[in-house]
């Protein structure tokens, strides 16, 4: 393999009909590389694989795997001509296939004869840990075991780039914890390039080496997990990677750098913009905030989660999301006051409304 | 499931119902096939119908069977091409094609072989235009041809169903990203997948095909090509002499039979073929046409103008043309012929028909909805079982039957004519209110129950307001298919009882032909407004409702 990125977007562009579904998308992906794209439904992270796989045409910009330009306007390979895997959110098996036939179907592609194809496949889905699977046809299999044969299948194709199209979306809590370890260990494997679509911030931040934030066709933002997650660029992207809280603060740079919230100073390891001045907010995560502090606040709600305790402490700069170890250790009505350690500062030119998300 | 909220209605209700159908299942179809059966056995036995004759019984049987193969192949092939051109490319004129692609449905067989003879025939359109006509209209080859274009509608509806249901889009996607080609993944994957689909929609024709009697009584007859239902024809209405009413029920006997024995096997075929594929995936926009592709959806586009179009508008203009012979130019239009098919003669037949379609599509409906309530219990299913079979039951073998058993009692009445038209459409009403209840979620239902309703309350409430589309296409399909009917109408109509199809039959052989084409219009032209205007309407308010 070359050291050219297994995938370049450059301006990619796709449109159907009036509707703009891609706009100007520039992304990458280097060989070996991890790329979650995260965004709601919608957001067109659909149609950024399908472009990827060569389904929809492009309307501008180009697309080039390993080097190869494969589409730009009036210009695309045909898909089995790209040397892609692609797992799909609905498995997207052949009712007419049972597993075997299923994975042989890539391999017989390449040329190689029917009983070989099929012992071959029988290998992989053996190695794969699926021999149970191997006769059935996708009727009689669960929806996690769907997936495993659509992924067992994508690996048959011994792709440059593996595209994953949420393919934990339609799956229960057990099948997505088997998919997701399926393709952590696929990956391991193979050091291929993958590009993982999702819209859960949990899966797309343990799974990825970087990941791209996706809103209406755009790119927002691309990172390690821990910058998207630590430094979002906007109240949008805070909630889109994780549960954040926000809270209303003021800050004065005379005659040094001072943070209030509601007139108490904020000792904390402040990050953010660099001209910003006056009324902002603080994007505070959960786990950058304890319980007892100098910020004066009541406790509105207490979750007992197992591993952690969640509490929404009111301060007078808005509620504050807590998030800490163990089992509760104060009641609804408690003030203990609550400790920043840790905020990411934002303008306050925000009119959205309250700032939890799950994650 | 979804049988269930109706069937815990109360237990004299599930009586009720039960008792009414099967009485209905008894009066309309057992007795009368079970008289057939009697009285067939009866004339065997006593040597009748002699040899000659049944050699002649043979080979009108023989040409059904053959006629029949032929018209499924056809039929299926055009079918199922059409389906892929109009889903799955990016064909010109989508909508207009779906629409034009469906007409067939709504024009009665015997209409549209007279349109083709119109069009294709001695004196038709293109021969007054360039010169030629069709070699074969009249005989076997037009009779295919022509029952082939009425049974295609059927077979693209099957076909396209089965590829929305299919996550395709996304199916044929994961072959070519394996590696296949487009002609591979069509191959290995597309077609294996619609194999459920072409056998039920071959059966669907051969059934059409083999139960037809309007297309071969207007094509097949004038050339001596004959088949078992225009033989039968012959024999009951043309002919008196006992040899020629054995051979009928003979006929009419062999009839069902090959149609029962066929939809047995096609029952078989369809279960070892496994279940129609179904599961979730958006259609994603359509790829952009290949030159091949382009090429199919042109073909497409001519073989529907050809089949439906050009015969249908060959016949407005013989319905407007003062003169056989003359060119339909607006020169020789008249008005005369709609006028005269309007007068005393026509219009009784006219309101006769009126009366027995709206007269039967009621009583289908109500049936259909007693059928459907009682759904799910062993009975109920035996009974949506046997109504569905009686569609598979060709109309002159019911219309013999009806002879056989309320000949003496019901002879040249309406009454007669309507027995056989609610026997004979239970079918089609049952299917349209059994398959709408099938998509009512029960979970309504019980949060009607839940929220104090009584059964009744909550299934009138909750699930007839549902039901409501349903039971009115239901109503307007079979009084459509009433409206049109021909087969059962020409063997049981006396004097004074004629409809408006065995009035354009009868006119037809005389062969007036401004007259007949008039007739044809006002019998074909209304619903297909009434049709399309539907169509465009539905389609759009579902289009809405789309997320």
């Amino acid at each position: 393999m070359t050291d050219s990125p297994a995938l370049v977007c450059r301006s990619v562009t796709v449109d159907y009909g009036p509707h703009r579904a891609l706009d100007r998308l520039t992304i990458e992906v280097a060989a070996g590389e991890t790329l979650a794209v995260l965004g709601p439904s919608g957001s067109g992270k659909t149609t950024l694989i399908h472009a990827i796989a060569g389904f929809v045409p492009l309307s501008d910009g180009e697309i080039v795997l390993n080097g190869r330009p494969v589409a730009r306007r009036g210009m695309a390979v045909a898909p089995d001509l790209r040397s892609i895997g692609l797992v799909f959110q609905n498995y997207a098996l052949w009712p007419h296939l049972d597993a075997v036939d299923t994975v042989a179907y890539p391999i017989r592609r390449r040329g190689v004869p029917k009983a070989q194809a099929r012992s071959d496949a029988e290998e992989l889905l053996r190695r794969l840990g699926m021999d149970a699977l191997v006769r059935r046809r996708p009727a009689e299999m669960s929806g996690g075991e769907q997936q495993r044969v659509g992924l067992a299948r994508a690996l048959a194709r011994q792709a440059d780039l593996y595209l994953f199209d949420e393919p934990t979306a339609h799956l229960d809590a057990a099948g997505r914890v088997a998919v997701q370890e399926e393709i952590a260990a696929a990956r391991l494997g193979s050091g291929a390039a993958a590009l993982y679509s999702s819209h859960d911030a949990g899966e797309a931040l343990a799974l990825a080496d970087r990941v791209a934030l996706l809103r209406a066709g755009r790119l927002v933002q691309v990172g390690t997990p821990d910058e998207v997650y630590a430094r979002p660029v906007d109240v949008w992207a805070a909630r889109l990677t994780g549960p954040a809280s926000l809270v209303g603060a003021h800050l004065e740079h005379a005659p040094g750098r001072v943070v209030t919230v509601a007139g108490t100073p904020i000792e904390a390891r402040l990050e953010g913009e660099h001209d910003l001045e006056g009324p902002i907010q603080l994007l505070v995560r959960p786990d950058w905030v304890s319980l007892g502090g100098p910020l004066a606040g009541v406790v509105g709600d207490v979750r007992y989660r197992g591993p952690h305790t969640d509490y929404r402490v009111d301060t007078a700069g808005g509620a504050l999301f807590v998030r800490a170890a163990g089992t509760p250790t104060a009641a609804v009505g408690d003030a203990p006051g609550v400790q920043i350690e840790r905020a990411w500062m934002l303008r306050a030119d925000t009119s959205e409304a309250p700032p939890w998300t799950t994650g | 499931m979804a049988a269930e909220p109706v069937a815990s209605t109360t237990r004299r209700w599930w009586w009720l119902a039960n008792g009414l159908t099967l009485a209905a299942l008894g009066l309309l179809v057992g007795r009368p096939l079970l008289e057939l059966i009697l009285v067939g056995a009866d004339q065997l036995a006593v040597g009748r119908p002699g040899g000659l004759d049944r050699a002649t019984a043979g080979a009108a049987l023989a040409n059904t069977i053959w006629t029949g193969a032929a018209v499924a192949a056809v039929a299926v092939t055009a079918g199922t091409a059409a389906a892929f051109v109009t889903e799955r490319t990016a064909v010109a004129g989508r909508r207009v094609l779906r629409i034009t692609i469906l007409l067939p449905l709504l024009v009665p067989g015997f209409v549209s072989a007279l349109s083709w003879a119109r069009a294709y025939g001695p004196g038709g359109l293109l021969d007054d235009a360039v010169g030629v006509s069709m070699p074969g209209l009249f005989g076997a080859a037009g009779v295919v041809a022509v029952l082939a274009v009425t049974a295609m509608p059927v077979a693209y509806l099957v076909a396209v169903a089965a590829l929305r249901t299919q996550a395709a889009p996304d199916l044929g996607r994961a072959a070519r990203v394996s590696g296949a080609r487009s002609r591979t993944a069509f191959l290995t994957i597309s077609l294996p997948l619609l194999a459920p689909a072409v056998v039920g929609a071959a059966a669907l024709a051969f059934i059409a095909a083999i139960n037809a009697f309007g297309v071969p009584a207007v094509l097949g007859t004038p050339a001596g090509f004959r088949t078992a239902t225009t033989r039968i024809y012959q024999d009951l209405a043309r002919s008196a002499g006992d040899e020629a009413f054995s051979r009928a029920v003979l006929l009419a006997l062999a009839l069902v039979l090959l149609a029962l024995v066929f939809v047995v096997a096609a029952d078989r075929l369809l279960s070892r073929l496994g279940p129609a594929p179904s599961g979730g995936g958006p259609a994603g926009p359509v790829a952009s046409l290949s030159r091949s592709g382009r090429a199919a959806s042109l073909a497409v586009w001519v073989v529907v103008v050809v089949a439906t179009v050009l015969p249908l508008v060959a016949l407005v203009l013989s319905a407007l043309t003062r003169a056989v012979g003359l060119p339909p130019s607006p020169a020789n239009w008249t008005f005369a012929n709609l006028g005269e098919a309007l007068g005393m003669r026509y219009v009784g037949a006219l309101g006769r028909s009126a009366l027995l379609a709206s007269v039967a599509a009621s009583i289908v409906v109500a049936l259909g909805a007693v059928v459907t309530s009682i759904r799910g219990r062993s009975i109920g299913r035996f009974s949506a079982a046997a109504v569905l079979l009686t569609f598979a039951v060709p109309g002159s073998t019911l219309a013999v039957a009806m002879i056989l058993a309320y000949g003496n009692a019901l002879r040249d009445t309406l009454v007669l004519i309507l027995v056989a038209y609610v026997a004979k459409l239970w079918g089609v009403g049952h299917r349209v209110v059994a398959g709408s209840a099938s998509g009512i979620a029960v979970d309504p239902y019980r949060a009607a129950r839940v929220s104090g309703a009584s059964p009744l309350v909550a299934v009138r409430t909750v699930i007839e307001p549902q039901m409501r589309p349903a039971l009115a296409g239901a109503w307007l399909l079979v009084f459509v298919f009433a409206f049109h009917e021909l087969t059962m109408s020409s063997l049981l109509y006396g004097p004074g009882t004629d409809t408006i199809a065995v009035a354009i039959l009868d006119l037809q052989q005389i062969g007036d032909v401004g007259v007949v084409s008039a007739l044809a219009v006002y019998l074909t032209l209304p619903p297909l407004l009434v049709a399309t205007a539907l169509l465009i309407v539905g389609r759009s308010s579902a289009s809405r409702r789309a997320p």
